[in-house]
């Protein structure tokens, strides 16, 4: 048995036994099937005998809530069958009712693309008049239209959806028939993005309100800490929970790898990951390995691929790398030969975490904790299908929060989902929509104001002031002269995309960011584990030029971050602290860029690009001189508790603003500016801003004290992911000092004087439910 | 937790957003590789001269009542006020003689399914020399059959579907289903709107035969509220059962725009009116001969019009929305001159189509 032999040669190789901090098995499961209220229809039950399928308990449940009619939220793991559970009603459904139709919401084009074949071989099979197919923005024109009129289960992504909202007209039989939105991987939609996702949703509601019809609704989710809440803000219905899983788990062997156990670290996370993916390649594992970026999987695949040839060149063929950028034939040739078995170790981006069905898979391996226990617990679920034995392995990198992880396996194995935040309030956000909406079919306050919430009488008003909406016999209409959605835009990301070429082939496609982080002049590139070198980056025409090359060393640039403030909108002193809100300008410049062959610096050469600059709202404080001294003269260090402050009030935000930690910036800076002030900036993470900082800003005695709070009570002695360490921090979470970051808090919070006892349980804030992250 | 309420800041900031939106690219003078990249696109200068323009009318007309500037009348419909703007035009017009187009329509053999040209010829060899020749052919005498009911009790509507499916879309028998038609039945559209999507119709000018002049009613939105008036009151010169739509690229712009404007009031849809879209044919007809066809540079050429003070087409929205902000009615004179004459052009543009393809001027 092969996992037998991985595990053994962990427990014997006294490289692998001294890293592998802590091991774990569970399972395995035994299979709990359920029984069905009504028979399913005739065609899905010859299509069940025939593959000789039996229902679940969870998928028993989730089909016969569906056929009462409600609403359903299945959060059962990773390769549980959730797609079979909503598969069926929908099907019955289009099978029982010829007028019938479904629209399936996915996160991605990659996955759409995935689901489809599922679904016409389930169509095919059980002869079900389905036609499903794809819209998206791949569709070419001359399609469209028959999709409209003959496709009876359409899949497509948010993005798509908001720019065919407005053509509803055309869209008029469809939504006339809709009787199920699927939405799959809904997990996804969190924070902005998921603002703006639930009132696109509310949107298509509101058109099959005017088209006479009124959909169930299928949220398919990864395991998360609060399903009704989340399910209701997303949707603004009232969701089933289907929970219960009955799918059957092999055993699996949860594996702490941690190459910095003894503190040095001989080498790198990458190089310890890259000799893991070859022990279970060698050991005949099908291998599946997440890493943290797109020059991290390059590099891990690159490397295992160098080692295997010295076996042999049939090993080396059988890994690879997958990550976003790939063009769209490159990626579905790989997801078929990992589903053929023809490849054994893939190394991937988390673009492959969103469940795409590649088959059975042995092994997993994390490089890195993902940031969130929802994330790692998707990808290590990628382990161990078809009920067979496997192994999942986290290798931890040097920063302190999956180095705390190491040190307390329990706290890792224990810690709950997290809660995923939508705010479905923000002013900017609902505004945005109900300018969209208004142009999809005039606004009537009394029917409408379901969909928008309390503030949509207010909202009105003041985009009618602003001569955007007008009031008309007919309802408010849209008057403004852009087309809302161009002005919405659901994720903030530019649109800018630079185009690799080599030989005057396109390689790949990347935005700005990226380009400057990996394309730079002399950039070593990789791609699909071949070696290019940037000759040439023409930034007016958006090309980047690379040649093959072959050298053995990669480079790696240096980025400096700059904050400027540009206008200061209002101020206040809190505390003592004086604060402030206004415009903010983010530049990043990448100076030079690092030569290093393995985990050795061979050189640093210079980079001359234009800085990348970002204008966005901000909140920030400066440190009363008195709390600084007090820090200096402990003999603390002034700049890890800034930034284990900025941390902390980085964390609690979202319970105040009701965003995601990934949708904020923080920068701290012990000297700020000519003054040379201890200053903490938190940002918006959009262009222009979404209305976080603003927000926070009008509640920052609170933000402080509950940041206080959160890190006073927490029980650690240094530091933990429950209070400073966070899983975002582009300095690896140095420096910090949680003393500092106590004394810091203090101030802000005006508490100083009191010397509290640290109580055991007495947390002020429930710590589950404030760690989105 | 307190939440902070929505500030005067927000309708500010869409207010910049959405301004600052163009649905069209500013190329440089001269890059004529430019123009053909970007589906809709206006040259520097055409721009900065629009823009001057704009600032001259602002003064002009400032303090200027709306009712002075533009006397027209005001009706009520059921979707409440419209106002409109009218005028008369000399025009000269072009008929086909039907019996002379339907002769040449029997005889083309290819609008039966399965006849391609080569067919054709060796069908005429052998003796068959109309479409009813072929109801005694062997294997076409079912499709010839289908044609030959349509042809037998035709409709413009019918007629156009039946070569248009077997033809392309600008073959000028299509647009010789026009003899179906008296020139009184002829209602020529077009339109002027806040985008290119999605937004009210500020303007729809609308042309009719009347003896020797055409008839030009334009519906102008003296406010956004008025746009279910104006398309209903429009629309009513389509209510007739012979009307026949005539417009320039409408088929892909104005009758599209006017049906999801329709339906987004809820108004009911137009459907089945036979549409002849001018700038089918004129591709087919004078691709070779003119280099650009939009309406204003085939007029140049045909009839010699040379617009002075004109708007371009893709600035409409921006002076119309001054107009919206300010309350000064100014910017609306060039829009109303531009769609009078797009109007006229329009049915000129059509009666010369015919009398081109049919050569009975």
């Amino acid at each position: 048995m092969a996992i037998a032999d991985l595990l053994h040669q962990i427990s014997a190789n006294p490289v692998y036994r001294r890293r592998a901090v802590h091991t774990r098995a569970a399972g395995p499961e035994l299979p709990r099937y359920g029984i069905l209220e009504a028979s399913p229809h005739e065609a899905i039950a010859a299509y069940l005998s025939g593959y000789g399928i039996r229902l679940y308990t969870h998928q028993c449940d989730a089909i016969n809530a569906c056929g009462r009619g409600s609403n359903i939220i299945i959060t059962t793991p990773t390769a549980s069958g959730k797609t079979l559970a909503f598969n069926i009603p929908v099907l019955s459904r289009l099978a029982a009712d010829n007028n019938s139709r479904a629209l399936y919401i996915y996160p991605t084009k990659a996955l759409a693309n995935d689901q489809l074949a599922t679904l016409e071989r389930l169509a095919g099979y059980t002869g079900i008049d389905a036609k499903p197919a794809i819209y998206d923005g791949d569709t070419p024109q001359s399609k469209r239209a028959a999709i409209r009129e003959h496709a009876r289960i359409v899949l497509t992504n948010p993005y798509e959806l908001h720019q065919v909202l407005p053509w509803h007209v055309k869209w008029q039989f469809f939504l006339s028939g809709l009787s199920f939105v699927v939405i799959d991987e809904a997990h996804r939609y969190r924070g902005v993005f998921g603002s703006h996702v639930s009132f696109l949703i509310r949107r298509l509601l509101r058109l099959c309100r005017h088209y006479g019809s009124d959909p169930q609704i299928v949220l398919s989710s990864a395991t998360l800490a609060n399903p009704a809440e989340f399910s209701y803000n997303l949707t603004g219905r009232t969701f089933e929970h289907i929970a219960d899983d009955g799918s059957p788990r092999g055993r699996k062997h949860t594996i702490l790898f941690n190459p910095f156990y003894d503190g040095i670290a001989e080498r790198s996370t990458l190089n310890e990951t890259k000799d893991l993916l070859l022990s279970c390649v060698k050991s005949d594992l099908q291998t599946l390995c997440f890493t943290g970026s797109r020059k991290m999987t390059e590099l891990v695949a690159l490397w295992a691929r160098e080692d295997a040839k010295r076996t042999s060149e049939r090993l080396a063929a059988t890994i690879a790398s997958y990550r976003a950028g790939y063009l769209p034939e490159e990626r579905r040739l790989l997801e078929r030969q990992l589903k053929e078995g023809r490849m054994k170790g893939l190394v991937a981006t988390n673009a492959l975490e969103l469940g795409i069905d590649v088959g059975s898979l042995d092994a997993v391996i994390i490089a890195g904790y993902p940031g969130t226990m929802m994330s790692t617990r998707q990808q290590a679920g990628r382990a161990g299908r078809n009920g067979r034995e496997s192994v999942a392995i986290l290798v931890a990198k040097q920063d302190p929060l999956d180095q705390f992880f190491m040190n307390h396996p329990d706290e890792f194995f224990s810690r709950p989902s997290e809660h995923i935040i939508v705010d479905s309030e923000n002013p900017y956000i609902v505004s945005g929509h109900i300018l969209c909406a208004a142009a999809e079919l005039p606004l009537r306050p009394e029917a409408d104001s379901e969909f928008f919430g309390e503030s949509f009488t207010a909202m009105t008003g003041d985009l009618v002031a602003a001569g955007l909406l007008r009031e008309t016999r007919r309802g408010i209409v849209y008057t403004g002269r852009g087309r809302a959605t161009d002005a919405v835009r659901l994720d903030g990301l530019s649109a800018e995309s630079f185009r690799v070429v080599c030989s005057g082939n396109l390689l790949e496609t990347m935005d700005r960011a990226q380009a400057y982080r990996e394309a730079h002049d002399g950039a070593i590139m990789l791609h699909q584990g071949v070696t290019y070198i940037v000759t040439e980056m023409d930034l007016a025409s958006h090309t980047i030029r690379v040649a093959e090359t072959d050298v053995d060393y990669y480079t790696q640039p240096m980025k400096e971050i700059d904050l400027s403030i540009i206008d200061t909108t209002e101020k206040k002193t809190i505390n003592g602290a004086e604060c402030a809100f206004g415009d903010v300008e983010v530049t990043e410049r990448y100076t030079c860029y690092k030569i290093k062959r393995k985990d050795t610096v061979l050189g640093v050469e210079p980079l001359d690009l234009p800085p990348l600059t970002f204008r966005t709202k901000a909140f920030w404080f400066v440190l009363p001189t008195a709390a600084e001294q007090r820090t200096v003269s402990a003999g603390l260090d002034l700049a890890g508790g800034l930034h284990g402050a900025e941390h902390a009030i980085i964390a609690m935000m979202p319970l105040f603003v009701l965003c995601d930690r990934w949708d904020i910036g923080g920068l701290s800076v012990p000297a700020y500016g000519d003054a040379g002030e201890p200053t903490v900036f938190v940002y918006d993470g959009y262009e222009g801003g979404i209305g976080l900082a603003e927000k926070a800003f009008g509640l920052l005695p609170d933000l402080f004290s509950a940041s206080r709070s959160l890190v006073r009570d927490c029980r650690c002695d240094a530091g933990c992911p429950s209070c400073i360490y966070s899983p975002k921090c582009g300095n690896d979470n140095v420096p910090l000092d949680k003393e500092a970051t106590i004394t810091i808090l203090d101030s802000l919070a005006g508490k100083e004087e009191e010397k509290l006892p640290l109580q055991e349980g007495g947390r002020a804030w429930p710590i589950a439910a404030i760690r989105p992250d | 937790m307190a939440a902070v309420p929505a500030s005067s800041r927000i309708g500010e900031a869409w207010q910049q957003r959405i301004g600052a939106l163009r649905e069209y690219e500013v190329v440089r003078d001269g890059n004529v590789f430019g123009t053909n990249l970007f589906r809709s696109c206006l040259y520097a200068s055409e721009q900065t001269e629009a823009q001057r323009m704009l600032a001259a009318l602002l003064e002009r007309y400032r303090n200027r009542p709306f009712e002075e500037v533009f006397s027209g009348t005001v009706e009520e419909n059921e979707a409440g006020n419209s106002f409109s703007l009218r005028s008369r035009h000399p025009i000269a017009q072009a008929r086909i003689d039907p019996e002379e187009y339907f002769t040449g329509v029997w005889r083309d053999l290819t609008l039966v399914h399965g006849i391609g040209k080569a067919t054709e010829r060796r069908l005429k060899a052998r003796g068959y020399a109309t479409i009813r020749d072929l109801a005694r052919h062997p294997r076409f005498r079912p499709a010839a059959g289908r044609v030959i009911r349509k042809l037998e009790e035709p409709t413009s509507a019918g007629i156009m579907e039946l070569i248009g499916s077997r033809h392309q879309r600008s073959h000028p028998m299509v647009l010789g289903a026009a003899g179906f038609h008296e020139p009184e039945d002829f209602v020529f559209v077009d339109i002027e709107t806040l985008g290119l999507f999605s937004r009210p119709v500020i303007l729809i000018g609308v042309g009719t035969v009347e003896g020797r002049h055409l008839a030009i009613s334009q519906y102008l939105l003296r406010s956004v509220d008025e746009e279910p008036a104006a398309l209903f009151a429009a629309l009513s010169h389509l209510s007739d059962d012979r009307s026949a739509l005539v417009t320039y690229n409408g088929k892909a712009f104005d009758l599209p725009y006017l049906q999801e404007r329709l339906a987004y009031y809820g108004l009911g849809v137009v459907s089945g009116i036979p549409h002849f879209d001018c700038l089918h044919f004129a591709r087919g007809m004078w691709r070779n001969r003119y280099p650009s066809l939009r309406l204003s540079a085939l007029e140049r050429e045909l009839f010699g019009i040379v617009r002075k003070d004109d708007v371009p087409g893709q600035m409409v929205p921006e002076f119309y929305d001054t107009y919206l902000r300010t309350g000064n009615c100014g910017p609306l004179v060039p829009i109303v001159t531009h769609n009078r004459q797009d109007v006229l052009s329009l049915a000129m543009v059509f009666f010369r189509l015919i009398g081109e393809t049919y050569g009975n001027c």
